[in-house]
């Protein structure tokens, strides 16, 4: 039998300084030690994801292998988003490690370290397993995560204090780290997590993050992340999220600053009544690489679910949306929508997108749009002929499609911290 | 319950073209290797140049596996299990006798000619009147071709590709392999290396085809593969329009199909290639059927050039297909338009693909997809914008409609832009056909299964619009059996 001969395997890409933190004893992890190992013997099977990866085909993990293994440095912590949102409850890790949890939280809402959590916390924390070298960040996180916040939200609590996570990324513990976060809503319960991730100039750290959101009957999650300061700050993030009976999610995630911020957000709906809202906006500039993978799963009849994401890429920047959507068989009576709007801005960036349709069943309303231009011509003449300078008509227009996104974040205080951000990122570039 | 019925009996449907013609042919073993490609070549009475270009395509295949990426599944196909040439023995005898000599249509075995006039293929006078050119291909050889006279009068070369390498070797030398590389991909690389035969198309300079030309494809032998390739060449300000149509016996077996279609337009030329592919999809529990793994792709190589490709595609156990356009010249224009159903078991995953590299390139792809029984049908394309592709536009639309709960329609776009001033629109919707057109259209006295009809009619309209007439009445018809006994 002359068969094609199958490909020569891919040398494993895991930078030493990896490798030899994966061989350190295991003492301060805190997933449960069989998922532990198993996840250990992943990644050190698999390597990191390569472009040969479908789901990693646009986004190069070169910047992670490359990352030195830097002498710790200290560091004085960027400023507080949360400073003017009232009654804000913050939760702070600094260089993954985590600081003091808030005092005096209100009735219903409890927060509890992970490495002091109880084993069936612990295991839930962990559920999510890799199946392959796709997930093998999942992997890696599980192997190696040391810290992590339990949000308990009992049943019927309404918390109305938004849960700030100020994740503040420098290297005053190493180059890299690896945080969970679990998050489970009791029935009829509702609750607001802001993560807010930055890091100061010229520090350079990679934090995996995973979080895993149960979210039970008829409850609501509004869950924000924005990427904040630090030019060399690398995030790799992943969500996944469990939807019971009539449950609401809502994420909206903005990515202004980092050099590469890569989101993945997987929704399961698996019961009637349950809706979520992806709302996603990613500006790069300069050479960073923005990335957001979206997969919803209609897994249940009468559910629904809403997707806008929008990238605007100046300078060299890369943006990347990805978002899937499948309805299972049987899963009659969805409504599905999915929005991908893209503004490419100078020849040098690049902007791919791929919104998937994956449909077994057949009483559905699907659809998706994509578009991938540059500004309204007319518009800008509009503009310009009321008297406008070009760069401010270009400015004015750029900012009325990035606001589309920010306008939707509760807290009028964050919409206005995020605007003057947003204004600042975008530059004095024409 | 009972409308479930009729919806049923519109779905299920005979293959009409399931015969086998009865005739001796010529078939090499089973198994491949390098003896059986210079076997292939010898038996063409190759040029040197063509056999070194299959051997060292032949080479690279060995180095590849098959594509995994595809949402389709199958058991892994034993390639040494398949015979790489069967022929017709009359006319494999002939060949040997004078590859270069002229075919006229009284040379034909008449069980040919039978059997084309069973599938209805305006072969002789019947042609004459059809006004179009038909070369036919007969599992891996071609059989003949009409009109050539007519066609040589105005300098337009139609014959099959293994004349063209002996009467035209300099073109063949030129265009082979510049738009399909012969180490593409896996069936690329397969087909390049024992490819039989397949058409040749030159239209010269500022010419405009009198006629549209056609090919017509039958697989008839067991356990062979068909390798064809197709290669349509339109000089600067030419205008050509091919027809392709396709079908096979029906057989319990799955029977592979790995063809290449290269088309080259250059400065100003315009190439409209459509496709109605009816090749056997296997029996109602997804037994039989063609493997039609194709690799189709157009080099719009000339400014102001055109390439149009439209597809019905009805039949195939599996579709592998992609027709693509490299949209190089300024101002050049790609079009693909495609009306694909699957029924049954079918498995369908194809689209295309619009490489954007000169400026102001245009494209516009319009994709329908209806599937039905237990099938799944996929659009899988790729628009992308090159960095110097200034002010390049493209437009897509991508819509299902599902007939019954057990299939699944599926759309998987990849969008990449690298040019600040293009602009790309994309939009997919997937639904059902709605209860309330169903009903508006019964209480106007019309039946269900008319009514079916006429929303897939007319979800279909687009695409149907771009074929030329004949064709379009063609599938029309096509469609509306395709779908036999499953509309609901």
């Amino acid at each position: 039998m002359s068969a094609p001969m199958p490909r020569a395997l891919e040398p494993i890409v895991l930078p030493d300084w990896l490798r030899a933190a994966l061989s350190q004893p295991a003492t301060a992890r805190v997933a449960p030690s069989s998922r532990q190992a198993a996840a250990l013997a992943q990644i050190l099977n698999w390597g990191l994801p390569t472009a040969r990866d479908e789901e990693w085909r646009w986004t190069n993990l070169r910047p992670i292998a490359r990352l030195a293994a830097a002498e710790p440095q200290a560091k004085a912590p960027c400023s507080d988003l949360s400073v003017g949102i009232p009654d804000a409850l913050v939760i702070r890790f600094v260089g993954g490690q985590l600081q003091a949890l808030p005092q005096n939280l209100p009735a219903g809402l409890s927060l509890t370290p992970l490495s002091r959590a109880h084993d069936i916390d612990r295991a839930a924390a962990f559920a999510p397993s890799a199946q392959s070298r796709n997930d093998a960040l999942l992997a890696l996180n599980t192997a190696c995560a040391t810290e992590g916040v339990v949000l308990d939200i009992a049943a019927n609590a309404d918390i109305q204090a938004p849960v700030v996570l100020d994740w503040q990324d420098n290297n005053q513990h190493g180059n890299h780290s690896h945080t969970r976060l679990f998050i489970r809503m009791g029935a009829h319960s509702t609750a607001t997590v802001l993560e807010a991730t930055q890091a100061p100039e010229n520090t350079p750290h990679w934090r995996n993050a995973v979080s895993v959101i149960e979210q039970g009957a008829n409850s609501q999650l509004t869950h924000i992340s924005l990427g904040l300061a630090g030019d060399q700050r690398l995030l790799t993030d992943r969500s996944f999220v469990q939807l019971g009976r009539d449950a609401r999610y809502r994420s909206i995630n903005i990515q202004l600053g980092g050099q590469l911020a890569r989101r993945e957000i997987d929704v399961n709906i698996s019961e009637s009544g349950a809706h979520c809202d992806l709302l996603g906006l990613m500006m790069p500039r300069g050479k960073q690489v923005m990335d957001t993978h979206t997969r919803i799963t209609h897994g249940a009849p009468h559910t629904t679910s809403n997707e806008q994401y929008q990238i605007i890429a100046d300078e060299a920047g890369r943006g990347i949306f990805k978002g899937r959507i499948l309805v299972a068989e049987d899963a009659q009576k969805i409504e599905a929508y999915q929005n991908s709007r893209n503004l490419l801005l100078s020849n040098t960036a690049e902007i791919d997108t791929k919104p998937e349709l994956e449909i077994y069943a057949d009483d559905v309303k699907c659809s998706h749009g994509a578009t991938i231009g540059r500004l309204d011509d007319e518009a800008l003449y509009y503009l310009q002929s009321r008297g406008i300078s070009r760069t401010n008509a270009r400015k004015l227009l750029i900012t009325g499609f990035a606001q589309e996104i920010i306008d939707a974040l509760p807290y009028p205080e964050l919409v206005a911290q995020m605007s003057a951000m947003m204004q600042t990122h975008m530059g004095d570039a024409p | 319950m009972s409308e479930q019925h009729e919806i049923e009996a519109l779905v299920s449907r005979d293959y009409k073209y399931g015969f086998v013609t009865d005739i001796e042919q010529e078939i090499i073993p089973p198994g491949l290797n390098e003896d059986v490609v210079r076997l292939i070549s010898a038996k063409k009475n190759e040029p040197e140049f063509l056999l070194e270009w299959r051997l060292k395509a032949y080479r690279h295949w060995l180095t590849m596996s098959p594509p995994t990426w595809a949402h389709v599944h199958y058991p892994p196909i034993d390639y040494q299990a398949l015979s790489y040439y069967a022929a017709p023995k009359s006319v494999a005898e002939q060949a040997e006798i004078d590859a270069n000599r002229p075919k006229s249509l009284d040379d034909v075995d008449p069980k040919l000619l039978e059997m084309y006039a069973k599938l209805g293929i305006p072969l002789h006078e019947r042609a004459a009147l059809a006004g179009v050119a038909v070369d036919a291909v007969f599992d891996s050889v071609s059989v003949t071709t009409t009109f050539r006279e007519k066609l040589a009068e105005v300098g337009v070369i139609f014959c099959s590709f293994s004349e063209a390498v002996h009467s035209h070797p300099e073109l063949i030398k030129k265009y082979l392999g510049t738009v399909v590389p012969a180490g593409d991909n896996y069936y690329a690389a397969l087909n390049s290396a024992v490819f039989s035969d397949g058409s040749f198309v030159f239209i010269p300079k500022g010419v405009r085809c009198p006629m549209e030309l056609s090919t017509y494809f039958r697989i008839n032998a067991l356990n062979t593969g068909q390798f064809e390739r197709t290669l349509i060449v339109a000089e600067e300000g030419a205008h050509v329009s091919y027809l392709e149509g396709c079908t096979a016996p029906q057989r319990d077996e799955n029977q592979l199909h790995a063809a290449v279609v290269e088309l080259v337009a250059l400065d100003d030329a315009t190439i409209k290639y459509s496709t109605v592919q009816n090749w056997y999809p296997g029996d109602e529990h997804g037994k039989g059927g063609i493997y039609n793994f194709v690799t189709k792709r157009g080099d719009a190589r000339g400014d102001r050039s055109k390439i149009t490709w439209t597809q019905v595609e009805a039949g195939s156990a599996i579709t592998w297909k992609y027709p693509s356009c490299i949209l190089r010249g300024d101002d050049s224009v790609g079009e693909f338009y495609s009306v694909a159903v699957s029924n049954h078991y079918q498995q369908v995953d194809s689209g295309t693909k619009m490489i954007h590299l000169g400026k102001r390139t245009r494209s516009t792809i319009v994709s329908k997809s209806i599937s039905a029984g237990r099938s799944q049908n996929a659009y899988r394309g790729l628009v992308h914008i090159a960095k110097t592709a200034d002010d390049a536009r493209n437009y897509t639309q991508c819509d299902a409609l599902l007939i019954g709960d057990r299939n699944g329609a599926h759309t998987f776009p990849y969008i990449e832009s690298k040019n600040a001033s293009a602009q790309i629109e994309h939009e997919a919707t997937t639904t059902k056909v709605s209860d309330d057109q169903i009903f508006y259209l019964k209480s106007r006295g019309i039946t269900e299964e008319n009514a079916t009809n006429m929303i897939v009619n007319g979800f279909c309209k687009e695409v149907f619009n771009e074929l030329p007439m004949e064709f379009a009445v063609e599938a029309q018809a096509l469609l509306a059996v395709s779908l036999e006994g499953s509309v609901g």
